[in-house]
């Protein structure tokens, strides 16, 4: 008997960190790409999953998405409406500021321009955080449906006994996810666009060369994995109360699973962002959940002590 | 058809380029030769547009280029093969292709160029899914020539195409790109420190030391001058 309820734990948690795991590793995605493409560090990546969030619940209540749509369909759109809105915010904000400190002419300066660059990051993080205090209030906020009360039942798998439960509005938010990220691994792969944005990543001054306008390919990426972090932050928006300073946690977990991954590979870090999930949710069968994501840290300074180059990190390969 | 006339360049106070003026003519073969440290590098950067020059004017067709942004440079018919190759080594060899012909007019020519690049360099075809950083050097250099023709160019920059090649492969490059001036009629201005070789196949040469053109003239003119006979050719 116990260990059929071991073992149903364990199902539970795989199966939570599975579905919690794909949300990380597509807003895991979303920073990869502007790191990977643009060798941007970009600390204000998890305010732009807060504000993903506040977009989504705006748009879900403010719009009537969620009367119109349904429990199901309605975050889905809402977030990505969102989404968009916060693709025009990066094309903004790189068009004003983070051009000036990137691009070709930021190449083989001292220390590829990074300084600049990491105090510009901070700085949108900050003002992004603190109008978000004024805006829109520091009481924590969802998006209310009925979902993230209510479960899927797999099973009874075993006798009658072991079933394992799929929370609906993280299944949902895996399947957006999943679905999503697939999505750009095909734009990067196949599309001429997505091949573009690649030479410029690979060497912005051959790129130059061919003709490549190198700050606007740098605008669309970055536009891109600021949208893919808020896809994400609207599907966590579903289940997990958010306020303007949510970003600091999430931006250390994408941090981690862009490093797991290998700092450059958008591959990498969607699995890199997966194996987070999968960590903090194991780790609650053995520690208490407070610890969970101490739990990640451990999990993540031994692969980078055992593959400093993360998991999926080739040194040759930039994207 | 290029022209660049007195051309400046400065990187911090360090002169690179003084006074320095180029010609190209239409289906013209032009070589600029010289040492290490000369400038050469230097004078495409500035056509290119990567580097700023101080003063001085560059012009294609009549047209003003430093008025142009960089990247629209290439549009108008100007590849720039780079120094050290620079291919997109995290993309495919078809990728690379597929990126030279960036420009609009080169994606309507897109299928008839990539079949003469492969029949020119038969083993990027053997080699088209490959990533280019795999690549043998000389591998990666035809690559990056290949890269600049599917960009349909009027005028091929070449910047040291022989540069830490095996002496059999870098006749056989020296063969392919009077094959491409020959039969296609591309303009091609070509840097290079074997001055021998780059003085054999040009119509017109400059000899660049220290920021500035020393000497030009014509094939015959550059190949019979003493001073060049005596630095460059060993004579």
């Amino acid at each position: 008997m116990d260990a059929l309820i071991l073992t149903e734990n364990v199902l539970q948690a795989l199966a939570a960190g599975i579905l919690v795991g794909s949300v990380y590793g597509l807003m895991c995605v979303g920073l990869g790409l502007i790191y990977g493409v643009m060798r941007v560090i970009n600390f204000a990546q998890g305010d732009f999953l807060m504000l993903g969030m506040y977009a989504a619940l705006y748009l879900f209540t403010g719009l009537g998405l969620g009367a119109a749509l349904g429990p199901y369909l309605g975050p889905a759109v809402a977030t990505v409406l969102g989404a968009a809105i916060l693709y025009v915010l990066g094309v903004v904000l790189h068009q004003t500021l983070l051009r000036r400190v990137t691009g070709i002419r930021v190449a083989g300066t001292e220390s590829e321009g990074h300084y600049p660059q990491l105090i510009l990051t901070l700085g949108i993080s900050l003002i992004l955080a603190n109008a978000g205090l004024i805006v829109f209030g520091s009481m924590p906020q969802s998006i209310r449906t009925p979902l993230s009360a209510s479960a899927w039942e797999i099973g009874p798998l075993v006798g009658q006994n072991l079933s394992v439960f799929l929370n609906k509005a993280r299944s949902i938010a895996f399947l957006v996810s999943v679905v999503v990220a697939l999505a750009l691994f095909l734009f990067i792969a196949r599309t001429r666009l997505g091949k573009t944005l690649r030479a410029a990543a690979d060497n912005p001054e051959a790129a130059t060369y061919m003709g490549i306008d190198v700050d606007a390919a740098y605008r669309v990426a970055f536009a891109i994995g600021v949208a893919l972090t808020a896809i994400a932050g609207g599907m966590v928006a579903t289940y997990y109360p958010f306020q303007p300073y949510v970003g600091l946690e999430f931006v250390i977990i994408m941090y981690a699973g862009v490093v797991l991954g290998g700092f450059g590979s958008i591959g990498g870090a969607f699995w890199g962002g997966l194996t987070i999930g999968l960590v903090q949710q194991l780790s609650t069968l053995v520690l208490p959940v407070q610890l969970q994501n101490a739990a990640i840290f451990v999990v993540f300074l031994v692969i980078v002590l055992v593959r400093p180059e993360g998991l999926f990190g080739r040194s040759a390969e930039r994207i | 058809m290029l022209s660049v006339e007195r051309l400046c360049v400065a990187y911090g106070g360090l002169r690179a380029l003084i006074d320095v003026s180029v010609e190209v003519g239409a289906g013209q073969f032009a070589a600029i030769v010289g040492p290490n440290g000369a400038g050469k590098t230097t004078l495409f950067k500035s056509i290119s547009g990567i580097v700023a020059p101080v003063s001085g004017a560059i012009r294609f067709d009549g047209q003003d280029l430093l008025a142009i942004a960089p990247a629209a440079r290439a549009q108008l018919g100007i590849a720039h093969v780079p120094e050290g190759r620079q291919v997109f080594k995290a993309l495919s060899v078809l990728e690379n292709l597929e990126m030279g012909a960036h420009p609009l007019r080169a994606r309507a020519l897109w299928a008839r160029n990539l079949e003469q690049i492969f029949a020119l360099f038969p083993v990027l075809a053997q080699r088209r899914s490959q990533l280019a950083g795999t690549l043998s050097g000389g591998e990666q250099q035809m690559l990056a020539i290949g890269r600049g023709l599917a960009s349909a160019p009027r005028l091929l920059m070449l910047d040291e195409p022989s540069m830490g090649l095996a002496p059999t492969i870098v006749d056989q490059i020296f063969e392919r790109i009077r094959g491409i001036h020959r039969e296609a009629g591309i303009a091609v201005l070509l840097v290079e420190q074997r001055v021998a070789e780059a003085l054999e196949s040009c119509d017109r040469g400059y000899v660049l030391e220290s920021g500035r053109v020393v000497l030009e003239g014509t094939h015959d003119t550059l190949i019979r001058d003493e001073r060049v006979k005596r630095a460059y050719l060993g004579m």
